[in-house]
């Protein structure tokens, strides 16, 4: 059969061709870009799901942390404590132990002090009624026969007793 | 995974079946209908029947039938590369596809703007019909590209979109733009009508030319064989050994570079002149402004 | 005498489009000057290679319209138009 000539132009077979662009687009349009892009979004939706994922276990692993360094920190601030408490109740000991020790070397000290006073009262006593006797009886042997033995007896003791007096206050 | 199973095989071998035998159906086609010619014939493409319709009457060209194949080829090619896709599984045929489908984006995106993103699809339409359209001669066929209503048709539609896009922008101004100075307004309207002429012209000369060099060139070598290697006897002097080699290179640059080269001119072209019809900008400020009108009435 | 004028006709059709592809000067040199600038630019700025190149195969097949309208008077000339013209002639004798 014949062909068509070089250049012509047919009404129909334009508008066919025009058909054929816009069929093909339509095929390209449904079963490549559409199918694609769907897929692409689909992956898309699970690339941010397992974002979420990964942002939500770090939280988690964050938030784990967090605890547990507070729980570490608990500890230790309670060994701390402990250990304080320990120190305080050790010194509190000690030092009731020094006050202890302190108070009873104190009691004896003065009981000491106190029975070295009352012996050395009751030496002097002693030695005052000596002195008064030896006194008095110098004075008896001295003084026999003039002066009553009554009265010299008193002037003695009086004197005696001031130097006593004298003598404690000194002390 | 299903991947493996032996349905999927089945269907990736139909696909394939698809992608291929309109190809195979193609050559055998012209083989079985057309006689061999001899010497120097350079016609439009081959009628297989003609269809009276009114106004004009239809025939059934080659043009048309091999642009038809190259389509259910584009639809078998669609099928096959995503057929299979899954979010996670990343075999090559679906890394293919989305690296299509992010390239015409990009391609869209970058020379029409954001608001023309929809016409991803359509770019990639014209993409992939213009390109195969004129590979076909690499195999032999009669590229659809070179019949001018084939390519006079694919413009029209651009004309069309181009008008639409106009008018979408302002009908007063389409109109305005027309008169703009009133004594040139024939001018203004043929200026219009050239642009899908000069774009349907540029890709059907383009084609058309390189095929016509290629059938001279393989003529005239022809010829030159015949002269030059016409003693030898037998088969031997008969054969166009010359003919060997140089149109080769030629095919290499008539069909595979000027054919990819029209198509992303074309392509780029449809691109420039629908998103310099429609300034989206413009569009959206005066849109605003509009509403920002008619609020007082309605409040 | 017909066989005379047919001949001038297929003649002259022949002529007019070798005269017509003429028109091919203008988008070579056209082309030529395109091609250089790209080249310009891409010595003076290589990291715009892609963008220049790009811009320059549009700015080319924008060039080449002309003489591609020039292919096509050519190819009406030669392919249609001595047919037409003959058919004219004839009705035109009768």
């Amino acid at each position: 059969m014949q062909s068509l000539a070089v250049i012509s132009l047919n009404l129909w077979q334009i508008l066919i061709s025009l058909c054929n662009l816009v069929i093909l687009y339509l095929i390209l349009k449904k079963f490549l870009f559409q199918r694609v892009k769907k897929v692409m979004a689909q992956r898309q939706e699970d690339l941010d799901k397992q974002y979420q994922q990964a942002a939500r276990a770090e939280e988690d692993a964050l938030a784990n942390q967090k605890k547990w360094e507070q729980t570490m920190s608990g500890a230790k601030q309670q060994a701390d404590e402990m250990l304080r408490s320990a120190a305080a109740r050790a010194e509190r000991r000690s030092d009731q132990i020094v006050a202890d020790a302190k108070e009873r070397a104190d009691g004896i000290v003065r009981q000491a002090e106190s029975e070295a006073q009352l012996e050395r009262r009751k030496a002097a006593d002693e030695m005052k009624r000596e002195l008064v006797d030896l006194s008095t009886q110098l004075a008896e042997k001295m003084l026999q026969r003039e002066i009553r033995q009554q009265d010299h007896h008193d002037i003695i003791q009086a004197f005696v007793d001031q130097i006593g007096e004298n003598d404690d206050r000194d002390q | 995974m299903n991947t493996k199973s032996k349905l999927f095989r089945l269907v990736d071998l139909c696909l394939l079946g698809m992608i291929l035998l309109p190809l195979v159906a193609g050559i055998a086609l012209q083989v079985l209908t057309q006689p061999v010619s001899g010497g120097l014939e350079i016609s439009g493409a081959y009628i297989y029947c003609t269809i009276p319709l009114p106004f004009q009457e239809l025939p059934i060209t080659e043009s048309q039938v091999n642009s038809w194949l190259v389509m259910v080829s584009v639809l078998g090619l669609c099928l096959y590369l995503t057929h299979g896709l899954a979010p996670k599984a990343q075999t090559r045929r679906q890394l293919a596809a989305e690296w299509i489908v992010e390239k015409a984006d990009g391609l869209v995106r970058q020379n029409m703007g954001e608001y023309f993103k929809g016409f991803a699809p359509f770019i990639a339409a014209i993409l992939a019909l213009s390109a195969f359209s004129s590979l076909l001669s690499l195999i032999g066929l009669y590229p659809p590209t070179s019949d001018l209503n084939v390519v006079g048709g694919w413009a029209l539609l651009v004309f069309f979109l181009i008008t639409f896009y106009r008018f979408k922008a302002g009908p007063v101004q389409y109109l305005k733009a027309f008169a703009d100075p009133p004594l040139l307004a024939p001018l203004n309207v043929i200026s219009e009508v050239a642009t899908p002429v000069s774009m349907a012209f540029r890709h059907y000369g383009n084609v058309l030319s390189g095929s016509i060099i290629s059938a001279l060139v393989a003529t005239a070598l022809q010829g030159l064989s015949a002269i030059v290697l016409g003693w030898l006897p037998g088969v031997l002097g008969q054969f166009p050994l010359l003919q060997i080699g140089l149109p080769a290179i030629l095919s290499v640059y008539f069909d595979l570079f000027s054919g990819y080269l029209q198509a992303f001119i074309f392509a780029m072209l449809t691109m420039l002149y629908v998103a310099g019809a429609f300034p989206a900008d413009v569009y959206a400020q005066r849109q605003a402004r509009k509403q920002r009108k008619t609020q007082p009435h309605t409040n | 005498m017909l066989e005379l004028a047919i001949g001038i006709i297929l003649g002259c059709c022949a002529l007019g489009a070798g005269a017509a592809m003429i028109a091919g000067i203008g988008p070579g040199i056209g082309e030529g000057n395109a091609v250089a600038k790209a080249c310009e630019a891409i010595g003076r700025q290589p990291e715009c290679k892609g963008d220049v190149t790009t811009t320059m195969l549009m700015g080319c097949a924008i060039a080449e319209t002309t003489g591609l309208y020039a292919l096509v008077i050519a190819i009406l000339l030669i392919f249609f138009a001595p047919g037409r013209f003959v058919d004219i002639l004839m009705t035109a004798i009768g």
